[in-house]
């Protein structure tokens, strides 16, 4: 049989290209991440895991860790949810579905830079509308609702707006303060992410077959939880897989909004990742350190393919 | 019991009217088929019955009672679908299990993991997995029972679905063309499966098709349905042997039934292509439609006769019938006659052509049946 060699023509730009940009700088970093090398040194020495060790150990790498986490794990699943529902909402509209749509849609397709100066405006501790909307509801119906003063086991004193009300108007700082500005920041996330969730939700909605519904409710599927649980979260399934690691590696990413509301700050409490990554090997020149974060980084990303390409991937293909 | 009547149905979607003043009684057992072109409303009609679609008036009664208003899920009927309709990601046995479930689980014990603490649910699951395994057993899928429906095969998916339907015991069955997804040899096979299963559970079956085979071969009797009207409602055998009209006439057969102008006398008998028709009819009009069925044409070479000519255009050879499709000689009309394969008759042979005795039926223009 005549073998042709033609098909390694073909592939080898793409493998090389691939393999210089992508494969190498990985292993490029990960070797730097064993090094004490910064950006313009003529040499280097190797210093062993000792970059790794001071990732696990010191404050600020630890406070790293959990800023990331805490925004990826509220962010995704907050903004997996309310996308489901928010096509599922907007799925059951027959009129005005498209203006929900458009506004959803809109913090998707808008700059986050340009959102993000918007926000820090909306968020300013004494000139923002956020603020000063609640201050002017001291003593009222904004008061009795925000302050869940509904709630029977809430008192009409001691709740956090009327405490605020009471202090010459001590609401929130928002984006700075430290308690405050990681949950901030998270609300950002997730209202910038689930416009894009709920779209890949509408698409996979319209392609379950109507009859399904039919025999669910010819079975006796009465109540529509039921035939959500019987019908539409199984045949979401690929969509919602998708949904969530596309957010997952989105929300690990987030970069664009801590750079210009919070420089990882107050307190480090907003150091995700991406930013740290930014911080010391682009700004501080320690590309070491940056590296070794990146190979963290990295990690993170492949563990989490892997989880989905082999765990969930089977279950949820029929 | 299962008697299911249909007062008066009416049915559009915007201005298209889809149903138009329907009345239909379907008795305890029987196996009736809702047969027409496509686009004539039965699958309408019977998602009506089954209450997956509204009427916009008329009433829809269910062993003596009004279900108007009743959502389908309450209606206690079963319903196989055209695709099946499986769920994918459960196997055959909890496809199976689902309406039981369903129906017998008390809210509590549906939940997942605390259902299992709930007493009374060991009872039931036991009644439910016999359930499921004699109807696996009814069907000969009892090794498909841990599959998914995705690694069944179109027939065993099938089986799967009517399974579904079956473990319930519903006071009917509705039946959305349910063989139309199968290669012809399965479909011939199923009809008669379908036929004993309606035998053996002697519950009531509604069943819609565009296939008159399928009508023919199955029902106790079949309701022709044209252009969303129900135009008769008979047994098989007298809808195709006495159809009410010629659009009937038409629609069930297969070849298609031939007609012929034909002038009426004023003292009755009738005339087409230079043949007298033994029989007189009482009529008005005098001119009329004949249609005889391509079986009740023979080729005849004896001249005493009474016959006319034609030429044959096409042999259809289906081994035990030929069918010659032929050229009238004196109109630019073309029939199908019906042949033995014996006869050595080419394309383009002239033969002569004569209906066969007593089976001739006469329509007015407009269509109607002059008895």
């Amino acid at each position: 049989m005549h073998h042709s060699k033609a098909h390694i023509w073909f592939v080898w730009p793409a493998i090389i290209l691939m393999i210089v940009i992508l494969i190498l700088p990985i292993f490029l970093a990960g070797g730097i991440s064993f090094t004490n090398y910064n950006l313009g040194n003529s040499s280097f020495e190797w210093v062993g895991t000792e970059n790794y060790e001071k990732m696990f150990s010191r404050k600020t790498y630890i406070k790293m860790i959990i800023s990331t986490a805490t925004y990826v794990l509220i962010v995704v699943p907050v903004s997996v949810v309310l996308g489901l529902v928010a096509a599922i909402m907007l799925n059951s509209l027959r009129f005005g579905a498209d203006i929900y749509k458009t506004i959803f849609f809109l913090p998707v397709m808008a700059t986050l830079l340009a959102m993000a100066i918007a926000w820090e405006f909306t968020l300013h501790p004494t000139l923002g509308i956020i603020n000063s909307f609640l201050a002017n509801g001291c003593g009222g119906i904004r008061e009795f609702i925000l302050g869940f003063h509904w709630l029977p086991w809430v008192s009409s004193e001691d709740s956090w707006y009327s405490v605020a009300c009471a202090n010459n108007m001590d609401f929130p700082y928002w984006l700075k303060d430290k308690k405050t500005a990681i949950w901030t920041i998270c609300f950002i996330g997730v209202w910038q992410a689930f416009g894009f969730n709920m779209v890949l939700y509408l698409a996979g909605l319209t392609s379950i077959p109507r009859e399904l519904y039919h025999a669910a409710e010819m079975d006796g599927a009465q109540s529509t939880w039921e035939q959500f649980k019987l019908v539409t979260w199984p045949m979401l399934g690929p969509t919602t897989l998708f949904v969530v690691t596309i957010t997952t590696i989105r929300s690990f990413q987030v970069f664009d909004t801590i750079e210009i509301l919070t420089k990882g700050g107050p307190a480090k409490t907003t150091y995700v990742m991406m930013y740290a990554i930014f911080e010391k090997a682009i700004q501080q020149n320690i590309t070491s350190i940056g590296a070794a974060i990146t190979v963290v980084f990295i990690i993170f990303i492949i563990l989490l393919t892997f989880f989905q390409r082999y765990v969930i991937e089977k279950r949820v293909h029929y | 019991m299962g008697t299911i009547s249909l007062k008066n149905i009416n049915k559009s979607f915007g201005s298209t009217e889809v149903l138009k003043q329907l009345s239909l009684d379907i008795q305890d057992g029987e196996f009736l088929t809702l047969v027409g072109p496509s686009g004539c409303g039965k699958s309408t009609l019977l998602k009506i019955i089954a209450g997956l679609e509204q009427q916009n008036s008329g009433d829809v009664i269910i062993d003596d009672k009004n279900v108007n208003s009743t959502r389908a899920s309450k209606r206690d009927l079963a319903m196989v679908f055209q695709s099946y309709a499986l769920y994918p990601h459960l196997t055959v046995r909890k496809n199976l299990e689902t309406p039981l479930k369903l129906r017998d689980y008390s809210f509590v014990e549906r939940l997942p993991l605390v259902g299992n603490f709930v007493p009374s649910r060991k009872e039931k699951k036991k009644s439910i997995d016999d359930l499921v395994f004699k109807t696996s057993e009814t069907l000969k899928i009892t090794e498909l029972l841990d599959r998914k429906p995705g690694q069944l095969s179109g027939g065993q998916r099938q089986r799967a679905a009517l399974g579904r339907a079956m473990v319930r015991e519903p006071v009917a069955f509705l039946m959305d063309e349910p063989l139309s997804n199968l290669d012809a040899a399965l479909r011939v096979h199923m009809r008669s499966e379908l036929s004993e299963l309606h035998n053996s559970l002697k519950t009531t079956f509604i069943y819609v098709t565009h296939d008159q085979a399928e009508a023919l071969t199955m029902s106790t009797r079949m309701a022709v349905m044209i252009d969303g009207e129900l135009l008769q409602l008979d047994t098989p055998s007298e809808v195709y042997n006495n159809p009410s009209s010629l659009r009937v006439a038409e629609f069930v057969g297969s070849p298609k039934i031939n007609t012929f102008a034909a002038q009426i006398s004023s003292d009755g008998s009738v005339e087409f292509m230079g043949i007298k028709l033994e029989r007189k009819f009482n009529t008005n009009s005098q001119k009329a439609l004949v249609a005889v069925r391509p079986e009740h044409l023979e080729i005849t070479k004896d001249s005493n006769k009474p016959a006319f000519e034609a030429t044959v255009s096409y042999r259809e050879n289906l081994g035990s019938d030929i069918f010659y499709h032929v050229q009238v000689d004196q109109s630019d009309s073309k029939i199908i006659v019906r042949g033995s394969p014996a006869g050595p008759i080419s394309n383009g042979e002239t033969v002569r052509i004569s209906p066969s005795h007593a089976e001739a039926m006469l329509f007015e223009t407009s269509g109607e049946r002059i008895r």
